[in-house]
């Protein structure tokens, strides 16, 4: 099949299907396949393998719950934009499907250290016209988001939102929130201060989405941890609904006003804050906490760094071996999508990435994942 | 794809013990983002890519009992998503027709920037190749199959695997003429 290994031709389309492959990085899936796998019957049709009719709308629908998901090596896009560095307040909300969605302003730009802003006129919780629920969906991936520590940070309660991916079958929105209630993430290091509430339902109506619950948490934190709390919930609404811009109406029982974490008023619908503000600044988005792989093993993420540059530190916790070194994300400044890759001997690794503050040289960010290396 | 196969030499004294959990995950590790990679370049669409490799490697799982092997649970999966690809690809030709200008994933921008020209002018090119054309070009020059290895993936014989690609590759020559 090789004609002359020189031939430009030859090499030409080796280079550019590779770069054209490159761009993808998918999401880790092995966790949805293996539960798909241990379930019971065989794995279902899609949608556009039912007959060649339903095709059009079939692969409209594909594209709205997929296309955002994962894919493209574009940063945190689970459909919810990802909302622009420091330094810029537009949100880049083009997603994989690049043409197919305008960019989206972020409407609401809140600092994490204040309470989320709220919206002014829509002050009421039960809208006028008939709120509509979520579409059944058999199986749709959607992002849940947790807290994590923020290192180095002032203040002892200081955190950030990290993404983590679950399949749910049902409401997408409504399943993420009550994952997010009453799951415990699977990194050790996440935690949720939601645990106690018990979701309702998730309705839209004119232009507010309204999470219903049966019971708020009950937890008093102080002003910050709250307000990022309240993101968790917003990022994990809106990235289920892969709408960033519908504020979110949070009521317990149907009724408004609640003070949430003893700190925020629910009183109105509340926005989402810009993602340089809430979202934990490094990522890793694979492998996935507790993975087990062979030695070649390859690190990506997300990260939000000065000069684009993250460090990596993995230690075999047998041997303490150490790899140290570093990356550079695609773009510095902003989310951006990075990779490297190790070739790790056998036993339990800890992957640590971590960005260091350009002023005094002290770690500021970081995210872990334990492995097993077979 | 080339490349994880190295792995499986390491490891060579233990995979034949490997239950299908263990199979599911060693294989998964090694070739799921260059299996998800080929689907896009068939479709062009991640996320149904995504969804066909998955099911794949669950199809997989359930008949590892059967493979045993990491090498033909390898040209099992190749061959379930290459089908598949096809198989939508083909439905979607038609929707495809209706909607020229704005593919779902059409790089934004941003990637069109960093992607150099030379690889959108042979992405484009390839396009303009019939299904099979474009599957043996995709399968041989990212997936580095060999020819009886495309035949086998794609169940037709290596004859037409050869005369696909001379077809193909006289197409892409011709369009990508100043470039090469």
């Amino acid at each position: 099949m090789t004609d002359h290994p020189k031939d430009p031709f030859d090499e030409l389309m080796r280079r550019a299907l590779h770069d054209e492959a490159d761009r993808i990085e998918p999401a880790d899936a092995l966790p949805e396949i293996r539960a798909r796998a241990h379930a019971q019957g065989r794995p279902a049709l899609r949608p556009w393998l039912l007959t060649a009719g339903v095709t059009a709308i079939g692969t409209a629908a594909a594209i709205g719950a997929f296309t955002v998901f994962t894919g493209s090596d574009n940063s945190a896009n689970d459909g919810d934009a990802v909302a622009g560095s420091g330094t810029t307040t537009t949100a880049s909300g083009a997603p994989a499907s690049g043409g197919t969605q305008s960019p989206v302003q972020s409407q609401v730009p809140t600092r994490a250290t204040q309470p989320p802003t709220a919206i002014p006129k829509a002050t009421t919780a039960g809208p006028t016209d008939r709120p509509a629920p979520e579409q059944f969906v058999r199986t749709a991936v959607v992002p849940v988001y947790w807290l994590g520590p923020q290192i180095g940070a002032k203040s002892k309660t200081s955190a950030r939102l990290y993404r983590t991916w679950s399949k749910v079958s049902g409401r997408p929105a409504e399943e993420a929130v009550r994952i997010m209630t009453t799951k415990r993430p699977d990194d050790p290091d996440y935690f949720s201060v939601w645990q106690g509430a018990a979701v309702n339902t998730v309705t839209r109506s004119g232009g507010v989405v309204t999470v219903d619950f049966k019971q708020l948490p009950k937890t008093t934190l102080d002003a910050q941890l709250a307000s990022v709390a309240a993101q968790q919930l917003i990022y994990t609404v809106q990235g289920a609904l892969k709408d960033a811009t519908e504020p979110i109406q949070i009521t317990e029982g149907g009724r408004a006003g609640q003070r949430l974490f003893g700190q925020i008023d629910t009183s109105t619908p509340l926005g989402r804050a810009q993602s340089a503000d809430v979202q934990a600044l490094v990522w890793i988005n694979s492998p996935a906490e507790g993975e087990v792989t062979d030695g070649k093993v390859t690190v990506a993420g997300v990260a939000n760094a000065f000069e684009a540059t993250v460090n990596y530190q993995l230690t075999n916790l047998k041997t303490k071996e150490t790899k140290k070194s570093f990356t550079n994300a695609r773009e510095g400044q902003k989310f951006s999508p990075y990779a490297f890759q190790v070739v790790l001997t056998p036993g339990p690794w800890q992957i640590e990435v971590y960005l260091i503050s350009p002023a005094d040289g002290t770690i500021t960010d970081t995210d872990s994942k334990s492995i097993l290396v077979r | 794809m080339a490349q994880p196969a190295v792995v499986y030499e390491e490891d060579v004294t233990h995979e034949s013990s490997w239950d299908a959990d263990e199979a599911l995950t060693a294989v998964y590790t090694a070739h799921y983002t260059s299996l998800v990679r080929l689907g896009v370049l068939l479709l062009r669409d991640t996320g149904a890519a995504e969804e066909i490799v998955q099911d794949a490697f669950v199809a997989m799982h359930g008949r590892w009992h059967r493979l045993r092997d990491p090498h033909k649970a390898l040209a099992y999966l190749r061959t379930t998503v290459v089908n598949r690809c096809r198989s939508r690809q083909r439905h979607l030709v038609v929707v495809d027709k209706h909607t020229p200008t704005s593919l779902p994933d059409e790089p934004s921008a941003e990637q069109a920037v960093l992607q150099s020209e030379e690889t959108d002018r042979v992405i484009e090119a390839m396009r303009t190749l019939p299904e099979k054309q474009r599957t043996v070009m995709v399968l041989r020059y990212y997936g580095d199959l060999s020819e009886a290895e495309i035949a086998d993936a794609m169940g037709i014989s290596r004859g037409s695997v050869k005369s696909h690609a001379a077809r193909a590759t006289k197409s892409l020559r011709q369009l990508l003429e100043q470039n090469v």
